[in-house]
């Protein structure tokens, strides 16, 4: 379809329906959870983890501005998106600003409602650091003749040596993630992500994600490491049952160099996955809906070590989850549930007791 | 009955609408239309003269060819995650649906239900007919609001559809 043909057909439509006004043109929306997390031996936290603010401004049928904005844990601001989108046609979007990388479920799909368990897939914070955002540019878009979607973006990425060494083992990449906040930029990373969404009830994502981190010494090779990131996910819903499982991998280069420059313990591979079930437990035709799930996860950021670095095993972790998602309206929801995390060090496992309310409009 | 060509009226549409231009017809809409009915041409005409029930009046038309009355089309409008998409849908003439489709989606969020394979589930029921996400209309994950909004939009529409056809008759308005 031609750009000119695309446009009057929006014109024309919007005629029809008199949707020409400026009313429409801002969308406002908001999520967030509220959260009590109990521990074993040690004081409970209570905590407004998140409060998320959208706004969507549309410039025309074509040009779209995003944003999120973000308090964490009331008094954190940040800001979670700001993109432009521009459609080029219906198949076909150019996007640039702050956006989230696209890898996994939960990194783009992380509203407390389409999420079970009180808190998110820990492998959604060690291995793919939600909420994972950085400044970018690319496209976008899909095919519903051939039901797939697609994205792929040259974007910013994780900040390895920002006056200090900044990566380490427990958690992998997780605190190199710039956010987009007077963001150190040495080399363009690339993300890509495609889901297909043509077999009845389910869809499927792979991802990947490749770059070199950034530096602030560029002329210290021992100040970055190379990264290459792949995820497959998938979700499944059919009726009450519900699925989904998801896998990722990091691997890493030149890390030998960088844990000894940098006296820290970085894992050169880094992955594993989860797999959750959940069964609403009411019937279909009840407006509000309780689904009982499980979950189980093995991740580990010391999936491979280099040098003379030994494989730390209370990184490997292994944890199950299991409670209910208590949906009491669309778009808000009372959570509870039973963690036990566990590790393959010969260390006890812990036990954690989580309740959450969560919503999004 | 005054029958309009496509072209006619959008302009009529236009200038019930107090607008000074004169509109393009909806090319792709015609195309759906045409390729449904397996014909080159068609024209439509409003069936109503008035709303009744959610139906818009300047959203419900007549399709026909040759001055034979084809089926029906209705093209509405439903909200996606920040922003409304416009749909068509082709009845034959007993008004079972015998196509559905997202003729503009304006935000890349929830596109997926302009899959073809997803809209199936729509074709052949009749206003009789009641749609019910996850009952007999299957979810796509990572686009909720827009499967949502297409459902109820499309169950507003059967149950009004309905309720039309038993409080008068469809041929003679």
């Amino acid at each position: 379809m031609s750009a000119q043909n695309q446009n009057f057909q929006n014109s024309a439509m919007r005629q029809l329906y008199n949707l020409a006004n400026t009313e429409n043109r801002l969308t406002l929306g908001g999520y967030g959870e509220v959260n009590f997390n109990g521990y074993n031996g040690k004081s409970n936290q209570i905590d407004v983890k998140r409060l998320v603010l959208l706004f969507a401004y549309k410039f025309d049928d074509r040009v779209q501005f995003v944003t999120e904005v973000e308090y964490e844990h009331v008094k954190e601001v940040y800001v979670e998106q700001a993109f432009l989108n521009y459609a080029i046609n219906t198949n076909v979007n150019i996007r640039a600003g702050l956006m989230l990388v696209p890898m996994g479920i939960i990194n783009e799909y992380h509203e407390a409602t389409t999420f079970n368990g009180v808190e998110r897939p820990s492998l959604d914070g060690k291995i793919i650091p939600t909420t994972w955002r950085e400044i970018g540019i690319g496209v976008s878009g899909k095919s519903n003749e051939l039901s797939f979607r697609y994205q792929l973006y040259a974007m910013n990425g994780f900040v390895s040596f920002n006056e200090g060494y900044v990566l380490r083992g427990t958690d992998g990449l997780r605190k190199g993630r710039q956010k987009g906040a007077e963001s150190v930029n040495s080399d363009i990373n690339l993300s890509a992500k495609i889901e297909y969404y043509g077999l009845p009830n389910i869809r499927f994502g792979l991802a990947a994600y490749m770059g070199k981190t950034q530096t602030t010494e560029i002329d210290n090779p021992a100040t970055q490491v190379g990264l290459t990131m792949l995820g497959a996910d998938y979700r499944y819903i059919k009726g009450r049952f519900s699925s989904r499982g998801q896998w990722a991998q990091s691997s890493l280069k030149d890390v030998a160099a960088y844990n000894a420059a940098g006296n820290t313990d970085l894992g050169s591979q880094m992955g594993g996955y989860y797999l959750e079930a959940a069964y609403n437990l009411l019937p279909l035709t009840n407006r509000q809906r309780l689904d009982f799930f499980v979950r189980y996860e093995d991740f580990d950021t010391h999936k491979k070590t280099e040098g003379t670095l030994e494989d730390n095993a209370e990184f490997h972790r292994k944890e199950t989850t299991i409670g209910f998602s208590y949906h009491i309206a669309p778009g808000a929801v009372f959570k509870a549930d039973y963690q036990h995390k566990k590790t393959a060090a010969p260390i006890d496992a812990v036990a954690q007791f989580n309740v959450g309310v969560g919503f999004f409009f | 009955m005054k029958i309009f060509s496509f072209s006619a009226l959008w302009l009529s549409t236009s200038l019930a609408l107090a607008s000074v231009f004169v509109l393009p017809l909806s090319q792709k809409a015609e195309k759906e239309i045409n390729k449904t009915f397996d014909v080159t041409q068609t024209t439509l005409n409003l069936v109503l003269t008035q709303d009744y029930e959610g139906i818009g009046h300047e959203h419900f038309f007549r399709v026909l060819h040759e001055e034979k009355l084809l089926g029906y089309a209705y093209f509405g409008e439903a909200p996606s995650k920040t922003d409304t998409f416009e749909y068509l849908v082709v009845f034959d003439v007993n008004f079972k649906v015998k196509k559905t489709k997202v003729l503009v989606y304006k935000e890349d969020y929830g596109g997926e239900i302009g899959s073809k394979r997803w809209l199936k589930q729509f074709t052949d029921k009749s206003p009789e007919n009641r749609f019910e996400y996850r009952q007999n209309i299957a979810a796509i994950s990572g686009a909720t609001i827009s499967v949502k909004s297409m459902t109820e939009a499309m169950n507003n529409l059967m149950i009004s559809l309905d309720s039309w056809r038993n409080n008068g008759d469809p041929h003679k308005i």
